[in-house]
């Protein structure tokens, strides 16, 4: 084994370790070149906007069929806007209210897979759940749109309007049931497969020598997993979350089918029509060619460059919460 | 300790078979289990025939020796794992106030019985006991037991350290907080008075709220021997508690064992003979699943009746 290693296997290794490298490079420099992409993209957008970008409420192409003008020295429509306040709402909103409902969902589902359900079922209920991860979200997006829109306009929205009334968010109108929460609904389900199957791999491993001894000291189940194996799990529920929050973030197809699709209009409840960024993008790129400036497709570009941006912080902020609270956990 | 020893009288016995010093008395095999707080209330528990005069002069001996009497007593117990028998028709006791070791080669059944004393069996649905286990005069046994309750009085120590990934002090606190609702500095002195009876105080004292998990293997050992004694057991189970530290820790974990005898009574699994002789009072010595020879310390390492026995002991198998 420790004999001297002979030239021609030197130069396997250093060519295998050149392969390597090539490879796993390869992941983030296309990371590197969507960003770059992006960026000198909608770099006029970036220019002609600045920041009302971000603040502003309305989103208009201007008259395509004028002669464009010229406006901070960028040649536009006339009366072109492009605020996207309206959108990055719809998606903030949307995710976080998805999140904030599958998370506890899920870790329901991943306590159930772990230590409730029958031993014998455990695996093939955790098949099915992972299994719902990777169905298509168009299919999520069509039953939306079929059971849960009608639904939610019936019984669901009058039902939370009259119980939390009080609160300014859940007061009417209703609506015909697209809009925010419809969308987060089928956010939250989409999401909780992916939260759960993560979550419950991770309960899994608690070790049962920590389970036996935690039920030694005469702790009940729930106790258990409440109190040792939930805090044990902590980083991969934070870790789980944050991917299903990106995943909600970017979701395009499923949101598009039941948020009601709200131009320059900011929900006043969360029964209220939404648009995210995502699948405003998908909506208009369309309609966006039409601008003969160009300027339309650039800023929609600059909303998919400030997804991008959100959807990487929230990944980095989920490893330094990961990081620190795994550190304390492992050791 | 010689001087507990000596009476026969609460020294536990095998059911059914006899010590050799103990034949001399008569009814020596019923005494163990004729303390007198239970004598005539357990049912069951074996055979008890002791009239009123035997029943004084037990008395009479369990006053001179303190409080010992009979913690805990297996009657014709039976374990499976699913199908299979890992433990045949056990009958023993264990001595209040003393340290009862079980050994034997890998797969005897000692943890098994261990198991069966603050029923961790019960978390796996194919594994099951019969027979009768008498924690003072309750057959912990019977269906209706409140498990919760019973773990918190029978604590455990495991093989190898299980302190939870959180603080030194919340370890210690874990087990108090699921029965008792203290003020803070009520749960500061029980923390301290736990982990002063585990020998660790002064180690871990400045560094309470530093996570268990970077500790030293034998300081998690004994973190977990304070989290037990945290919770007031009266007995403790300890299922080979040394047997994953280095000799140092070892030594100190036996030390305590010493120390922690005079407030619970302890049971261990041992598969060091050295520690069975240096730790304990009582021995008993199992070999595939049934209960060859119990009896008292010194007699089983330095006379055993059984030549199974004297050959585990001397290291011809096992």
């Amino acid at each position: 084994m420790a004999g001297p290693v002979s030239e021609d296997e030197m130069n396997n290794r250093s060519y295998y370790r050149l392969l390597l490298i090539g490879i796993t490079a390869l992941i983030p420099l296309s990371l590197f070149a969507v960003f770059v992409f992006l960026g000198t993209y909608s770099w006029p957008a970036i220019r002609f906007n600045g920041l009302h970008f971000l603040i502003g409420k309305t989103w208009s192409l201007g008259n395509l069929y004028a002669n464009p003008i010229t406006l901070h020295g960028a040649v536009v429509p006339r009366g072109a806007r492009y605020g996207v306040l309206v959108f990055v709402a719809g998606t903030v909103l949307s995710s976080l209210i998805a999140l904030a409902i599958a998370v506890p969902v899920s870790l329901g589902v991943a306590v159930f897979l772990s230590e409730g359900a029958p031993p014998r079922l455990r695996p093939a209920l955790s098949f099915i759940v992972e299994l719902l991860a990777g169905v298509p979200s168009v299919v999520y997006g069509l039953w939306g749109f079929a059971v849960l829109i009608p639904f939610v306009a019936a019984t669901l929205g009058p039902g939370l309007k009259h119980l939390f009334g009080w609160i300014p968010f859940f007061r009417g109108p209703v609506g015909g049931g697209y809009g925010l929460l419809s969308a987060s609904l089928v956010l939250a389900l989409m999401v909780v497969p992916i939260i759960a199957a993560t979550v419950r791999d991770a309960l899994s491993k608690v070790p049962l020598e920590i389970k036996e001894a935690a039920y030694g000291l005469g702790a009940s189940r729930f106790e258990v997993v409440s109190r040792v194996m939930l805090p044990m799990a902590r980083a991969s529920v934070i870790g789980a979350s944050i991917l299903g929050l990106g995943r909600a973030l970017g979701e395009t197809m499923a949101v598009l089918m039941v948020s009601g699709g709200a131009l320059n209009y900011l929900p006043g409840n969360i029964y209220g029509p939404v648009s995210t960024m995502a699948s405003f993008i998908a909506s208009q790129l369309d309609s966006a060619l039409q601008d003969p400036t160009g300027m339309a497709v650039r800023s929609l570009a600059e909303i998919a460059l400030l997804l991008f941006g959100i959807t990487v912080l929230v990944n980095i902020l989920a490893r330094l919460l990961i990081g620190r609270k795994g550190a304390t956990a492992r050791a | 300790m010689a001087g507990s020893r000596a009476g026969a009288g609460n020294r536990p016995g095998l059911a059914g078979q006899s010590l050799p010093h103990q034949t001399k008395m008569t009814a020596a095999m019923t005494l163990p289990t004729a303390v007198p707080y239970s004598a005539g209330r357990v049912r069951g528990a074996g055979a008890l025939p002791v009239g009123q005069g035997a029943d004084e002069r037990i008395r009479d001996q369990v006053m001179s020796e303190g409080q010992n009497g009979i913690k805990l007593r297996a009657r014709d117990l039976y374990f499976y794992y699913g199908k299979e028998v890992a433990l045949k028709n056990i009958s023993l006791d264990i001595a209040t106030h003393m340290v009862t070791a079980f050994i034997g080669p890998s797969g005897c059944g000692k943890s098994t019985l261990l198991r069966t004393f603050n029923r961790m069996y019960e978390l796996y649905a194919d594994q099951k006991a019969t027979g009768e286990v008498y924690l003072d005069d309750r057959n912990i046994l019977l269906p209706g037991e409140d498990l919760y309750r019973l773990r918190a009085r029978v604590g455990m120590v495991f093989q190898k350290p299980t302190p939870f990934p959180i603080s030194v002090y919340e370890n210690v606190a874990f087990g108090v907080r699921l029965y008792e609702r203290l003020r803070k500095s009520d749960m500061d002195d029980r923390v301290e008075a736990a982990l002063r009876q585990a020998a660790l105080w002064d180690e871990v004292s400045g560094k309470l709220s530093q996570n268990a998990l970077s500790l030293s293997g034998g300081q998690q050992q004994r973190l977990c021997i304070a989290r037990a004694v945290a919770v007031k057991p009266e007995v403790l189970l300890l299922d080979e508690p040394a047997s994953a530290l280095d000799p140092i820790s070892t030594f100190k974990i036996e030390e305590l064992i010493y120390e922690l005898k005079q407030k619970y009574t302890i049971a261990i699994v041992t598969h060091n003979m050295q520690q069975a002789a240096r730790v304990s009072d009582y021995t008993a010595f199992m070999y595939l699943g049934e209960l060859v020879e119990f009896g008292d310390t010194n007699t089983i390492f330095t006379n055993p009746r059984k030549q199974q026995t004297e050959d585990y002991i001397t290291g011809r198998y096992g």
